[in-house]
């Protein structure tokens, strides 16, 4: 992470708030794809490149998520910031395992705080259940209103939490180049772990499996004649 | 219809109360909202009755709320027994999830995201990137509008409505075209990282993805890929610490 100007640092922080928004909340328009939330991050702070880098391999491991019902999941939105912020100015090839291990680790925290962010809710609609009966259409956009401020909050605290690492492994994480490719090795390789086992089990026996391989077929002839 | 329009952007933050206990209710409750204004003159009663059962336990997947949101609002201007209003709520929540899943969260995310991915990776860039946007955002948006208008238009009749319509067909088929672009991803996003690490950092690679599908398969999702990754993260990380 090279040294980030002070408006990069608050436009990435707007960026990941709108993103953690954009997960459940508000408007679900698919701006929390890695590879949407990376591209734009790093172009925000001046590195298109590693935003590309960083946003591919964690979709992959988005691409093992069903994001159904009360499903726990992961948020890659603010976590790929994170790691965008983290890979900037640093060759791919040293700084996409670090990157995307902190993404992860975001990730993890991202998904934890959705799970405190839809109690806070329960216990808001708690507190305003005779309202609620009296058909009170005030209540409703109150409550509304205060759930997407609070996950505007969760996105805010996260992203500046991703930031924080981003910042801290920067300055303090020394690693030598034999670590730092392994790091990303370990990175590729879990993320085609993800993507492939979460593609197999969502295909499961049927013409989707067939079509999965056609098409692993003609993504392997297409590599390997590029 | 009036506040159609409105009850569509709020149906944009349909989960902005998302909890455990009435789910997208609330949500539902505020999209509701423009759509019951005119009974408030008609039959203030009626729409204070109204307003307590819009808000109430709901769940769907998000892109096809608007069938059950239209689908309600038409019954209550047809002064349908509220009961029987509840009970198209609750019936409506299975086949509206599942439906929605399997239309959106299985097909059209991986699809449109593997044919994104490999379009990044043979050189398209963040152009490929802006047409998964504007493509999804299309068809979600247009889905959401065809379901609002759909719903109140059919009222009670909705689940007659979904059957007809082309939803159901458009599950059966997105299903294969979504594995066959994620699989057309896969290979080449390993060859667009794994070409510049030469033979032993591909079969390294290819080694961790290898491990990493044998014991997800093994521990189920007690280890996620996240922690998958993370765990082997810290163990090359200490490894390499202890000098090995």
């Amino acid at each position: 992470m090279i040294e980030l100007a002070p408006h990069a640092v608050l436009l990435l922080l707007v960026w990941g708030t709108i993103v953690a928004l954009d997960l459940v909340s508000v408007p679900q328009a698919m701006l929390s794809r890695p590879l949407v939330a990376g591209t734009v991050a790093g172009w925000l702070a001046g590195d298109v490149e590693a935003g590309l880098r960083v946003g591919v391999l964690l979709e992959l491991f988005a691409l093992d998520v069903l994001p159904i019902g009360a499903v726990r999941y992961p948020d890659y939105g603010p976590a790929t910031v994170a790691g965008t912020a983290l890979a900037i100015g640093a060759p791919w090839e040293l700084g996409l395992g670090i990157s995307v291990g902190l993404g992860l680790l975001v990730a993890a925290i991202g998904g934890w705080s959705l799970q405190v962010v839809r109690r806070m809710n329960a216990h808001a609609i708690q507190r305003r259940t005779a309202a609620l009966a009296a058909g009170e259409s005030g209540a409703i956009r109150w409550l509304q209103y205060t759930g997407l401020l609070r996950d505007a909050a969760r996105g805010v605290i996260v992203t500046a939490l991703g930031l924080l690492g981003a910042w801290g492994l920067s300055r303090w994480a020394a690693l030598d180049r034999q670590t730092a490719v392994g790091l990303t090795l370990v990175a590729v390789g879990a993320g085609l772990s993800a993507v492939a086992g979460g593609a197999v089990r969502s295909a499961g026996r049927g013409a989707r499996l067939k079509w999965l391989a056609a098409g692993a077929v003609a993504g392997t002839v297409l590599a390997v004649f590029r | 219809m009036t506040g159609g329009w409105r009850a569509l952007l709020r149906l944009l933050a349909v989960q902005g109360t998302w909890n455990y206990e009435r789910m997208l209710g609330v949500g539902m409750g505020y999209a509701a909202e423009p759509l019951l204004e005119d009974l408030k003159t008609v039959d203030p009663v009626r729409h204070g009755e109204a307003v307590v059962r819009s808000a109430e336990f709901f769940n769907c997947n998000p892109n096809l709320a608007g069938l059950a949101l239209g689908a309600t609002a038409r019954a209550e201007y047809e002064a349908v027994p509220g009961a029987q209003i509840a009970r198209l709520r609750t019936a409506l929540c299975s086949p509206l999830g599942a439906l929605g899943d399997d239309l959106f969260w299985a097909g059209i995310v991986p699809a449109l995201s593997g044919l994104a991915l490999a379009a990044v990776v043979l050189g398209a860039g963040w152009w490929a990137v802006a047409a998964l946007l504007a493509v999804y955002n299309t068809v979600r948006f247009g889905t959401a509008v065809w379901a609002i208008r759909t719903g109140f238009a059919a009222g009670m009749r909705v689940g007659a409505a979904i059957g007809a319509s082309w939803v159901p067909r458009a599950v059966v088929r997105i299903g294969p075209v979504a594995g066959a672009c994620v699989g057309l991803a896969i290979p080449l996003v390993a060859a667009w990282y794994l070409r510049g690490f030469g033979s032993v950092g591909g079969i390294g690679a290819l080694a961790v993805a290898a491990v990493g599908a044998s014991v997800s398969r093994w521990f189920g999702p007690a280890l996620t890929s996240v922690r998958f990754a993370l765990l082997a993260m810290v163990l090359l990380v200490f490894f390499r610490w202890v000098g090995l």
